[in-house]
């Protein structure tokens, strides 16, 4: 260091006057004070209390999780969503119009694509995260079908009834099935039935004799489980006298009935069976199954309906087969004017009724869903629930994608490649247009089919779209009028504003469904759905206009007073500078607000609708699904947080990709 | 009160004021902010208003262009009496352009918006027009190279520029210009004087509210000095800088100099 130091100062050495000519090195930061654990220190463990709270928040967060996912594997039925997904999505909408929504979220998923390529707000790597979820969604079903190796499934054959435990059932002679062409299906006569657990975690059919069987041996595995536990609790749990004396009560109250395994007499006699071809009831191929005979194997010939018939020689006995790739039918549709049958473990689908013999529908292969209530396993969650959900899902998602990437591609070409004279500003344009343009595709392409017909995913989607976009102008009106120097029009701004800001959503929807009609006899004839678009936008429009009022009030007097000194009139003032800014200002609340009426729209079950929410609660009422109102509802709270939560991320993107308040691009 | 008469320096006298103030009279509730403000200023003269706070400087220049409303007195510029016709208003904007201290850019436009926009709008131009115009000032300003910027990525001297820049696209015939040079630092006034300066030699007719006593004395034909809402002295930067008469003029004076 060199010091120059003025001799004639009275200072102290060191404050003298100093030139420092050293430059010191530039050094890395030392260990520890970057990197995870740096992180963890000083976020988590800074001090003693830290470091309670967030083991305290551990211990509670993965309590809950755990509790959470336990459930949701072992014990919860999720049947109630993987085959009711079309209902969810679209409710009561006609099968034969449903390429009408199809279309609409690939064009929504375009426009949006190009939308997030123009205004920068995500950069491609977004794809690529995209594209995973959608190759894991193609690509678990087959892992899942790999893994575990199909189960045999049980059908009982036979003409004599079957007691099992305290259910006496008849089986049933003829199943229909759905296969496709090259599958190979499989029946087989086991020799021995294994035990009870085995019996108890075979799927099965609803072919009732066989569910007797399931229930028996589900039953008597209960009783013995419950039985151990008392005994367990007698033996070591510290018990008043009282207490034990109504335990050892209730233990002599269980009667464990012997295994169904010993009681039932099956598989003494062959069985013949044949398979029919749905359609022509053509006999394809028998066989007799017995002790001695090989499996039985077909390989289908045709995409279709099958059919399936067991008799047993002997009057008297009783056959439990075996069966594989013989695939458990869904019905998916509540109407019976349209109805579907679905495979449920591939996509295949027959618009077909099902086959009628002598008359008579047969009955479908259908999976019997309370026999996995209980204790299931991961492979099985997987396999029942997780698979055949991405199965129905990976086409429409890759789809969906693919339009949400050329849309992207679209706005990215042109701007890269667009004549000069745009200067850029050619995807700007395009999206405006094709933003503009979109509500009039979506009239076009849903108008054709009655609002009565629209439900779920569909309705509450419509309700949300046509409440934001036509809230909107209604809704800076309104902002702009209670800012109004004439006191008429800003009167009754007020006065529409905090009427309805003081009045709950659901009482405008009552009043909008029925009271509008009292008012005139022509309202009468206005469709529900409108009606409620109508509450919906109303009550909307209210609140965006404070919100936008917000913005007004927080742009700068400078910003009009320097437009004033231009020379630029008071609706330029408006259109050009203040309005604009006042819009950057609020898109988070904009944006908030546009979530919080898409959950809103779920108050639309009151008033009739079959939106989302009113779906969850009706598909529960279906006699398979009793009881699955958890699942329901937990799944319809996915819907809702994904959607808000995109909404909330892509507002989060456009305020930082500089289309904000404060512009960086 | 000092004479009123125009104390022109290099600037002809023989030519009809542009801007004639008489008895202008304003009030903020009971405060009395401007009291008889008597001044005629001509076409091509740079008057700088000097004074402490609140001596009514920036309201009276506010007031030359309306954006504060006098309530006695007359202001005629251009020929036009300010009044509450708004076409009167409209007309007297278009030919009065203003810098403001906190510059005041449009900060959802870019630069290049920021000064088309009010020739587009208000002169009714062709965007091609608007355009060239634009770039011709922003290369007069110094700056072409950020034509594509927006407000927020400029330095706080470029966009006062680029405020200049604004005001002079709807070729004004006068400059209003209220601390133009407060808001920034010291690094940086520099380069807006420039602009300002050169501004001044091309025959801008301006009024310059400042605290820089360096561009009064370079660059001013006039100094009024405002103290409590009246001008207390007038006279050329040398009279002014030199031989102050007016005891609060010699006080204000002995503090900034």
């Amino acid at each position: 260091m060199t010091t120059i130091s003025d001799p004639h100062s009275g200072l102290p050495e060191r404050v003298r006057t100093q030139v420092n000519y050293d430059e010191p090195a530039i050094k890395p930061p030392p260990l520890l004070s970057v990197g995870p654990l740096a992180w963890m220190r000083n976020n988590l463990f800074r001090s003693t209390f830290d470091t309670i709270l967030t083991v305290v928040f551990a211990l509670v967060s993965i309590s809950i999780i755990t509790g959470l996912l336990t459930w949701a594997i072992q014990g919860a039925n999720w049947f109630v969503i993987t085959r009711n997904l079309r209902l969810f999505m679209v409710g009561r909408f006609p099968v034969g119009e449903l390429w009408r929504t199809e279309w609409m979220a690939l064009f929504i998923m375009f426009v949006a694509g190009f939308g997030l390529a123009t205004y920068r707000a995500v950069s491609y790597r977004i794809f690529i995260f995209a594209i995973v979820v959608v190759a894991l969604s193609f690509a678990i079903p087959p892992i899942v079908a790999a893994t575990t190796p199909p189960e045999y499934s049980l059908l009982a054959a036979g003409n004599t009834e079957v007691a099992a435990g305290t259910v006496t059932e008849t089986p049933i002679p003829e199943l229909a099935f759905v296969g496709q062409a090259g599958e190979e299906i499989t029946i087989s006569y086991p020799t021995s039935l294994g035990d009870d657990a085995r019996l108890a975690t075979l799927s099965g059919f609803t072919d009732r004799a066989t569910t007797a069987v399931i229930n028996a041996a589900r039953n008597r595995l209960a009783q013995e489980e419950t039985t151990a536990r008392l005994q367990e609790r007698l033996a070591n749990a510290p018990l008043t006298e009282e207490q034990r004396e109504a335990l050892s009560a209730q233990l002599a109250g269980i009667e464990i009935p012997p295994p169904v395994t010993d009681t039932l007499q099956v598989n003494t006699q062959p069985v013949d069976i044949e398979i029919l071809h749905g359609e022509t009831l053509d006999v394809l191929a028998q066989a007799t199954l017995s002790q001695e005979s090989e499996s039985f194997s077909l390989t289908l010939p045709d995409d279709g309906w099958y059919i399936l018939r067991k008799t047993m020689r002997d009057e008297g006995s009783l056959a439990i087969l075996e069966a594989r790739n013989i695939e458990p039918v869904l019905v998916s549709e509540l109407s019976a004017l349209d109805v579907r049958y679905r495979s449920m473990t591939s996509d295949f689908e027959t618009g077909a009724r099902r086959p009628r013999i002598d008359g008579l529908d047969v009955p479908i292969i259908n999976i019997i869903d309370y026999q996995y209530f209980g204790k299931r396993n991961f492979p099985e969650f997987m396999k029942l629930y997780v698979a055949p959900l991405l199965a129905q899902l990976d086409t429409p998602l890759l789809f969906l994608l693919l339009a949400t990437g050329i849309g992207y591609a679209a706005s990215y070409g042109l701007s890269r490649y667009s004549p000069p004279v745009y200067r850029g500003q050619l995807p700007l344009r395009v999206f405006s247009i094709l933003f503009l343009i979109s509500p009039i595709v979506i009239y076009i392409l849903l108008s054709a089919v009655n609002t009565s017909r629209w439900g779920g995913l569909l309705l509450t989607f419509m309700l949300t779209a046509v409440g934001i976009v036509l809230s909107f102008p209604i809704g800076v009106l309104l902002a702009l009028g209670r800012r109004s120097s004439l006191p008429v029009v800003k009167g009754v701004c007020i006065f529409f504003i905090e009427v309805v800001r003081g009045v709950p959503l659901i009482t405008v929807l009552f009043i909008a469904n029925l009271m509008l009609p009292m008012l005139h006899p022509s309202l009468v004839q206005v469709d529900a759905v409108l009606r409620a678009m109508a509450g919906i936008t109303l009550f909307s429009a209210a609140y965006l206009a404070e919100n936008v009022r917000g913005g007004l009030q927080a742009i700068p007097p400078g910003q009009e007073e320097a437009a004033r000194a231009l020379g630029l009139s008071g609706v330029q003032i408006t259109l050009y500078i203040t309005l604009p800014q006042a819009l950057r200002a609020v898109i988070p609340a904009l944006v908030g607000q546009a979530i919080s009426l898409f959950k809103d729209t779920s108050l639309v079950a009151i008033i009739g609708l079959f939106d989302l929410t009113r779906i969850a609660d009706s598909v529960i009422s279906q006699p398979e699904f009793i009881g699955a109102r958890p699942e329901s509802y937990l799944f319809i709270s996915i819907i809702y947080f994904v959607f808000s939560y995109l909404m909330a991320w892509v507002s989060r993107k456009i305020e930082a990709s500089g289309s904000g308040a404060a512009r960086r691009f | 009160m000092v004479d009123a008469a125009p104390v022109a320096n290099g600037v002809s006298t023989n030519t009809e004021p542009i801007i004639r103030c008489i008895n202008v009279n304003k009030w903020f509730g009971e405060f009395h902010v401007l009291r008889d403000i008597t001044v005629d200023i001509y076409p091509g003269e740079v008057v700088v208003i000097i004074g402490p706070s609140g001596s009514g400087k920036s309201t009276f220049i506010r007031c030359i262009n309306r954006l504060e409303e006098h309530q006695e007195g007359k202001i005629i510029v251009d020929g036009i009496e300010l009044s509450h016709d708004v076409r009167n208003i409209a007309a007297i904007r278009r030919e009065i352009g203003m810098v403001f201290q906190q510059f005041n850019l449009f900060p959802h436009l870019s630069v290049l918006q920021n000064i088309m926009l009010a020739p587009m709008k208000v002169r009714n131009w062709k965007k091609d027009r608007a355009e060239a115009k634009a770039r011709e000032l922003l290369e007069r300003v110094g700056i072409p190279e950020q034509c594509d910027k927006y407000p927020g990525q400029l330095s706080g001297g470029q966009q006062q520029r680029v405020a200049i820049a604004r005001a002079l696209a709807m070729e004004p015939k006068i400059m209003l210009f209220d601390e133009p040079t407060s808001a920034l630092d010291p690094e940086m006034i520099k380069e807006v004087l420039d602009v300002m300066k050169e501004l001044a030699l091309s025959g801008m007719t301006m009024i310059v509210v400042t605290h820089e006593m360096g561009f009064a004395r370079e660059v001013a034909d006039r100094v009024l000095f405002f103290d409590q809402g009246r001008i207390v002295e007038q006279g050329t930067p040398e009279h002014f800088f030199q031989n102050a008469q007016h005891p609060r003029t010699q006080l204000f004076l002995s503090q900034i100099l």
